[in-house]
């Protein structure tokens, strides 16, 4: 019964990675978008796109830790 | 006290570091500065010019003489502790001691930059602006620089071996029921790599990139324009 709530628990804080998922999605159709605009300036936009992602990467990352730490520490 | 896994390999990648160090110092004093590069001297070459282009771009000259050495060394330091998970050593990066002491550094080159390029009048108003309400905010943002840049390299590191670990073990378990040869992790040969090239090389050199391009940012935008 408990494991199976710690399982749940654990599941519900990865889900932080759906809507993290989205926006780092929109991240690169912009950045696709722009380079098509835009081909000369595609050096400045793919360092960006990638600081871009890593950042809105941070969220989900978060969640991964939480699930993480729900395991190991409350399950063990 | 009991000495944790990552500990030997922190030793393992530093000897690693060490022994590529006295190497492409013998291959320099060999090397004549008339002749075209080649091999080692070649990347080395093309590694200084990256570090060097990156903060040419973020920051100035002074600070590029400056930091260059740090940034190169970190870069090479992270990018072989992300990888270390090939020889199936623990990865150094996946300890969370090792990033947030990474992360500190970048942290508190931040701040003496900030000193340095503003004075210690204007440091300290750094602290109250745009306006003196939002001093708990721009506090809250300092550690939560430290928080993200450490937690990022950490979680992204310790996740790839985490599901390599959980790979690992469910494939075993599934070439475990063919009855003669199941004894032998045959599926893992065969779907293992693909995903190590994943997890390993690809997010390893990825969030070496991430770490040392927010790093060169940050300390770019405590600047002066």
């Amino acid at each position: 019964m408990e494991k199976g709530l710690i399982a749940i628990a654990a599941a519900l804080s990865v889900m932080t990675g759906m809507v993290t998922g989205i926006g780092e999605a929109r991240v690169a159709q912009q950045a696709v978008e722009s380079i098509g605009k835009n081909p000369d300036a595609a050096d400045q936009i793919r360092s960006m796109a990638i600081i871009g992602a890593a950042i809105s990467e941070t969220c989900a990352i978060y969640g991964l830790l939480i699930a993480f730490l729900i395991i190991f520490v409350l399950g063990a | 006290m009991e000495l944790q896994n990552t500990v030997f390999s922190i030793l393992a990648v530093s000897a690693i570091i060490i022994v590529l160090i006295l190497l492409v110092n013998r291959s320099l004093r060999k090397f004549d500065p008339l002749s075209e590069p080649k091999g080692l001297v070649l990347l080395m070459i093309m590694l200084i010019r990256f570090v060097e282009g990156m903060l040419k771009d973020e920051t100035n000259e002074k600070i590029t003489e400056e930091l260059g050495p740090y940034i190169g060394v970190t870069m090479i330091y992270i990018f072989l502790s992300n990888i270390s998970g090939l020889l199936s050593i623990e990865p150094p990066t996946a300890n969370f001691s090792v990033t947030l002491s990474l992360a500190a550094i970048t942290c508190i080159l931040i701040e003496v930059y900030s000193w340095k390029y503003r004075g210690f009048k204007g440091y300290l108003k750094s602290y109250f602006e745009p306006i003196a309400v939002l001093f708990p905010i721009n506090l809250i943002s300092k550690v939560s620089t430290l928080a993200s840049l450490s937690l990022r390299l950490f979680g992204n590191i310790v996740s790839g071996s985490i599901l390599m670990m959980v790979i690992y073990a469910m494939l075993a378990s599934v070439s475990g029921l063919i009855p003669v040869i199941g004894n032998f992790n045959f599926l893992g040969v065969i779907v293992a790599p693909a995903l190590h090239f994943y997890f390993d090389l690809f997010a390893g050199l990825m969030q070496t990139y991430i770490f040392i391009t927010l790093s060169i940012t940050f300390i770019g935008k405590e600047l002066p324009d």
